[in-house]
């Protein structure tokens, strides 16, 4: 059931991140990229799988004798944690590069602003 | 598990160019607002960048005894939980290139970097795209791999939008838009392959590949996963389809750093392609069947190498048309180098495609001590010519072609090295890209391919066209009125000559830069020892 509705969040961020990036507004695209790194995130997350671990995945855990407490894998944790300070951090730069395009070009209309030039 | 010996050579010195890198961007920051102390401590930087890379290169590869790689276990935790960087010959050659790049273009930034722009942060933000290049050649970890690419893009965004006008936001805008996008798919690759395999250590994914069996692997999706990897290193190597950020990217950010984005950003795309791919992915075996047709060139073996090759083959043959063509009619010689890297990064691309496809061991090895040599010289020369475009501008104030004329009569030295860099580009002997060009068409001849040495022979074509338009266009004919008034930076102009003599120099001398290559290309071929080196135990049981 957790699988399904991960695999449901996973493909509804997608498409509504790619539905984003595809608009002409400049702030639409940076959500889409915003939305986008979310979904690649809840994916990463899925990918550790949401079965309990034991001392397998956790290495610390060995020092804690035989009773050790049952765990989720924290190895995606820690990269998902890593990857979303990032994609923070991005988004923000993200927002704040689209209004210097504002105040030099007037727009925030990417087909009047073009690639070129 | 913590206390158990370990195999391999550590050392210390595996960290030093990080740890350089990283200081010398802390202390710019802290002193940036003094111009004196800035200059130094961003000198002395770079000075010991290049110390530090030269004794890591030394002491790992190339001293008689020498143990061909070491690692460093970054807090003294064991692979694959803690953190290793791995220095082994294919490392050291790429750090190498690097450090001779940022040396000459941080030099020249000195003058460069005061003429305009927030100049309190140019340095740090170098020594930090310094730091994510260093680190994305070090790490033996793919997540890692992926926050070292953050961190040397990061940067490089910054330096596109530096100038803040309307053409650097733009730039800066789709290249950040794009790389966003690049570093979610990177991500679902990471993801994947951790799912797939249980593992992100470098080492512990080429050990579990080549034995799938014994860790339940499937490897049927490791192609699909590598697939998308291998999207994300064409984005940053500038590969058609992947090309389109390139033209406007590399005019919008200074010439010294573009020339750093070319020399190093641009090969750590190339790495991450030769690393994954002979290194870590080699061993798997995976049923793929593949001929390229109308090319004779049918893909051999049952690795996911098979499948690189052939995209590899079509992404390079694209740049190579794409890149050389588009260079032709360029307005600026900016836009013209431009191209030209789109082009010439396909060169680099066709032998590590033919390695890739080959069973022959020799040729394959051979193939990818071309790629390395084409590499090394692309670096060269073309910074060289990004550094001298930026001579010309700050003494012209242009780089238009249709402005310019008789720069030769105006600067011999200056036209001097700019031709020099040309030639590298051609590949006229005894400069350094003469060996390039030759070891590429040497690989593709051995690979018994007509219509691939036809492309190559095209594109090579093609440069010589470019090169020569360059030329005669703003060097040769009647000086015009930008340039009679020019004034030539001694500074810049000397880093420019140096270049140009390296390149001579490494023409002249070329059996140890050969050797160098040589034992970069066993590096990156040989798994096992990577393996070893690193020691991964255990593994987590996904």
């Amino acid at each position: 059931m957790t699988a399904f509705v991960l695999a449901l969040v996973v493909g509804a961020l997608f498409a509504l991140g790619t539905f984003l990036l595809l608009r002409r507004d400049l702030i639409r695209i940076v959500w889409g990229l915003a939305i986008v790194s979310q979904a690649a995130n809840v994916y990463l997350l899925a990918m550790g799988g949401i079965v309990e671990g034991g001392f397998e995945t956790v290495p610390v855990l060995a020092g804690h004798g035989e009773h050790a407490p049952e765990t989720a894998d924290p190895l995606v944790q820690a990269l998902v944690l890593t990857a979303i300070v990032i994609g923070f951090g991005m988004t923000a730069f993200a927002l704040v590069l689209s209004y210097r395009v504002y105040e030099e070009h007037d727009t925030l209309d990417a087909s009047e602003l073009g690639d070129r030039g | 598990m913590i206390a158990q010996a370990s195999a391999g050579t550590e050392s210390t010195l595996v960290i030093a160019p990080m740890l350089v890198a990283l200081v010398t961007a802390v202390a710019a920051l802290l002193v940036g607002h003094r111009p004196r102390a800035r200059a130094v401590s961003s000198l002395a930087g770079g000075l010991g960048y290049a110390a530090a890379v030269a004794a890591l290169a030394w002491v790992v590869v190339l001293a008689p005894d020498a143990p061909g790689i070491a690692t460093y276990r970054v807090g003294g935790l064991r692979a694959p939980f803690g953190i290793v960087l791995v220095a082994d010959g294919l490392s050291a050659f790429m750090l190498t290139m690097t450090a001779a790049i940022a040396l000459s273009s941080l030099v020249f930034s000195r003058r460069y970097a005061a003429h305009s722009g927030p100049r309190t942060f140019y340095y740090p933000l170098f020594y930090f795209l310094l730091l994510g290049v260093t680190g994305a050649f070090l790490t033996g970890d793919l997540f890692n791999l992926f926050v070292w690419f953050e961190v040397m893009l990061m940067a490089s965004y910054v330096f596109v939008a530096y100038y803040g006008g309307p053409r650097h936001t733009r730039a800066a805008f789709w290249y950040v838009a794009l790389n966003l996008l690049a570093s979610a798919v990177f991500l679902l690759g990471v993801g994947g392959l951790y799912a797939t395999t249980g593992t992100l250590n470098m080492a512990d994914l080429a050990r579990r590949l080549a034995d799938p069996a014994a860790y339940g692997i499937d490897t049927v999706p490791v192609v699909g996963l590598l697939a998308l990897l291998l999207s994300v290193f064409a984005i940053k190597a500038g590969l058609v389809p992947f090309q389109f950020w390139i033209p406007t990217a590399y005019r919008a950010a200074p010439p010294p750093i573009t020339a750093l984005l070319v020399g190093a950003t641009k090969k750590v795309g190339i790495y991450a392609i030769i690393r994954l791919s002979f290194t870590v992915f080699a061993g798997a075996r995976v049923g793929v069947t593949l001929e390229l047709p109308g090319t004779g060139i049918a893909v051999a073996g049952d690795t996911p190498l098979a499948f690189v090759g052939a995209a590899l083959f079509v992404m390079a043959a694209a740049s190579i048309v794409v890149g050389g063509v588009g260079a032709i009619g360029r307005e600026t010689i900016e836009g013209v180098l431009a191209y030209s890297s789109i082009g010439q990064i396909g060169f680099i691309a066709i032998p590590v495609a033919i390695a890739a496809t080959t069973s022959s061991a020799g040729l394959r090895r051979a193939a990818i001590v071309a790629a390395l040599v084409y590499a090394l010289n692309h670096t060269l020369a073309k910074g060289l010519l990004f550094l001298s475009v930026g001579t010309v501008r700050n003494a012209t104030g242009t780089s238009r072609l249709a402005e310019l004329g008789g720069l030769a009569g105006r600067s011999p030295p200056l036209a001097l090295a700019f031709f020099v860099g040309s030639l590298a580009l051609v590949g006229i002997p005894p400069l350094s890209g003469f060996f390039g060009k030759f070891l590429v068409f040497d690989a593709a001849a051995r690979a018994g391919s007509a219509p691939i040495l036809g492309l190559l022979l095209g594109g090579s074509l093609l440069t010589i066209a470019y090169a020569t338009r360059v030329w005669n266009r703003s060097f040769w004919g009647v000086r015009t009125p930008a340039v009679e008034d020019a004034d030539v930076d001694p500074v810049q102009l000397a880093v420019v000559l140096a270049l140009a003599l390296a390149i001579l120099a490494i023409g002249v001398g070329f059996e140890p830069v050969y050797r160098f290559a040589t034992a970069a290309a066993d590096a990156a071929l040989d798994a096992e020892a990577y393996v070893d080196a690193v020691a991964p135990s255990g593994g987590a049981g996904a």
